[in-house]
């Protein structure tokens, strides 16, 4: 009764109805450059400018504008000259200008492990992962940062440390911008902690497992 | 109504383009009727409607052998009539299926990989470096934005290193000129929609739960579908994804303990009751 052609036809109807599932199945597994597609394009993409927006009106088309120069947003006024530039009475400080706290310290040590430890490494022996591949390229215009546990530098206070960190020195850029005021002071109390490790002396250790290590 | 009044009143109704009428003649004259008329009636049979003609009136009825103008299915189709329902309830849900799988979340916004202005890899950066995430989207603990880095953060290093390099020319012309770089934002979520970076680091949402593994990727694609729902999965149970806060920027981590057991752990701990309101995220 049905006729021959029923059968292959029907197959075939179905293999094609595949087809679609099998393309959007390609487009799930395939990266695309394309943008997005948006339904509501005015509630996807409203006429504000969140951060980091463009924005034309403005020569370098940056929505947020940078501030005006010569002048201080209201309650950012660095007065402290300890806390804001490291010195007190136009020396560098030899104290902090906060109270060094366990809390402080491990603050400190997420910080360098964030900002430092690329260039100065682990124990700050200059030997940090981008210096050695700096080094690698032999390009001859790497100045690979100095050891913290030179003379040198452990006599150096540490108010000029916090102020190499937020002004840079020779080679080394200013990270004032990327470190808070407060993160800088923990990362110094943090240098201060690896300088002492790295020369310590076994009355350092405590007495009672002085013994272990003999 | 019978055949014959409705042939009838074809029969009678006038051409609906005015064939026979001549405009030219003095007088106003009547169009053809509709069945004299030679184009309106090849009109109509194409549209399979009989004009009765009088001399078979009389064949025209109901009971006997159909014209042959008028279709008729053939006699297998008896076979599978009584499994059209069946088709006619497929074919709706084939639609919806194809319309749910094309339009899902996962198909439009997964794997958004645009072409960046400067070939930057996070393989060679994030990944062989280690360089922590936080060295460049510095802004990531403290603002709602994970902000691409400024030129100059790129220029921290990238002033004494590989100096020469075609590949960094538009980030020493964006140092010189002060225009910025013009990166091409992956992970856009719509306007409507607010999230915010600092909330989730800080309480340990690991950037790669959102990211994916972005130390594997030279250019960044955008892995999850960051569609509503799968926003509110992690709100509705975030045990599924939350880690030590000191391990928030480790790519590939694998907690010693089962996930589930570490997430409710810090969950209590940490006291971290995602808000399930509307206008958390939409305000």
């Amino acid at each position: 009764m049905i006729p021959r052609w029923f059968l292959p036809v029907g197959i075939i109807t179905l293999c094609l109805a595949l087809v679609p599932f099998a393309i959007v199945a390609k487009i799930r597994s395939t990266k695309s450059t394309e943008t997005r597609p948006q339904i509501i394009f005015d509630m996807d993409q409203q006429p504000k400018f969140k951060a980091q927006a463009v924005n034309g009106l403005f020569a370098d088309g940056r929505a947020m504008r940078p501030r005006v120069p010569g002048t201080i947003p209201r309650g950012e006024l660095q007065e402290d000259d300890h806390l804001y530039r490291g010195k007190t009475g136009g020396e560098w400080a030899t104290d902090f200008p906060m109270e060094v706290t366990s809390r402080m310290m491990q603050r400190g040590r997420e910080r360098y492990d964030i900002f430092c430890l690329p260039c100065h490494g682990y124990t700050g022996d200059g030997n940090g992962i981008v210096s050695q591949r700096a080094e690698s390229l032999r390009e001859g215009i790497w100045i690979p940062p100095l050891s913290y546990h030179s003379d040198v530098i452990r006599s150096k206070p540490v108010g000029n440390l916090f102020n190499t960190i937020s002004n840079g020195i020779r080679s080394m850029p200013a990270y004032g911008t990327q470190i808070g005021t407060e993160d800088r002071w923990a990362i110094v109390a943090y240098i201060r902690a690896l300088q002492r490790s790295q020369n310590a002396t076994i009355d350092d250790v405590p007495a009672a497992k002085q013994s272990k290590l003999r | 109504m019978g055949a014959e009044t409705r042939n009838l009143s074809l029969r009678l109704s006038l051409c609906p383009y005015w064939h026979g009428w001549d405009p030219t003649a003095g007088e106003p004259q009547s169009p053809l009727i509709a069945e004299d008329c030679g184009l309106h009636r090849r009109y109509l049979r194409w549209r399979r409607v009989r004009i009765a003609r009088p001399d078979r009136d009389s064949l025209n009825s109901m009971n006997e052998r159909p014209h042959k103008e008028q279709f008729r299915f053939p006699r297998w189709t008896n076979t599978i009539r009584p499994h059209l329902g069946l088709g006619l309830t497929v074919a709706p849900l084939y639609l919806i299926a194809l319309i749910y799988y094309a339009f899902n979340p996962t198909t439009t916004m997964s794997g958004y990989q645009p072409p960046q202005p400067v070939e930057y890899s996070h393989t060679l950066h994030a990944g062989e470096l280690g360089i922590d995430c936080r060295y460049c989207h510095f802004t990531v603990e403290n603002a709602a934005t994970a902000a691409i880095p400024p030129t100059e953060v790129c220029m921290n290093c990238h002033a004494s290193i590989l100096t020469e390099s075609t590949k960094l020319l538009p980030v020493r012309e964006s140092h010189n000129s002060g225009m910025p770089i013009k990166w091409v934002r992956v992970h856009d979520l719509p306007d409507f929609v607010y999230f915010n970076h600092s909330a989730h680091v800080t309480r340990g949402i690991g950037c790669e739960s959102c990211h994916g593994r972005i130390d594997h990727m030279d250019q960044v694609a955008q892995e999850q579908r960051l569609s509503m729902r799968w926003c509110l999965d992690c709100h509705r149970e975030p045990e599924n994804h939350l880690r030590p806060v000191d391990v928030v920027t480790t790519m590939g981590y694998a907690p010693a303990e089962d996930q589930i057991a570490l997430g409710s752990r810090l969950r209590l701990e940490n006291q971290i009751n995602p808000s399930l309101d509307c206008s958390t995220c939409h305000r």
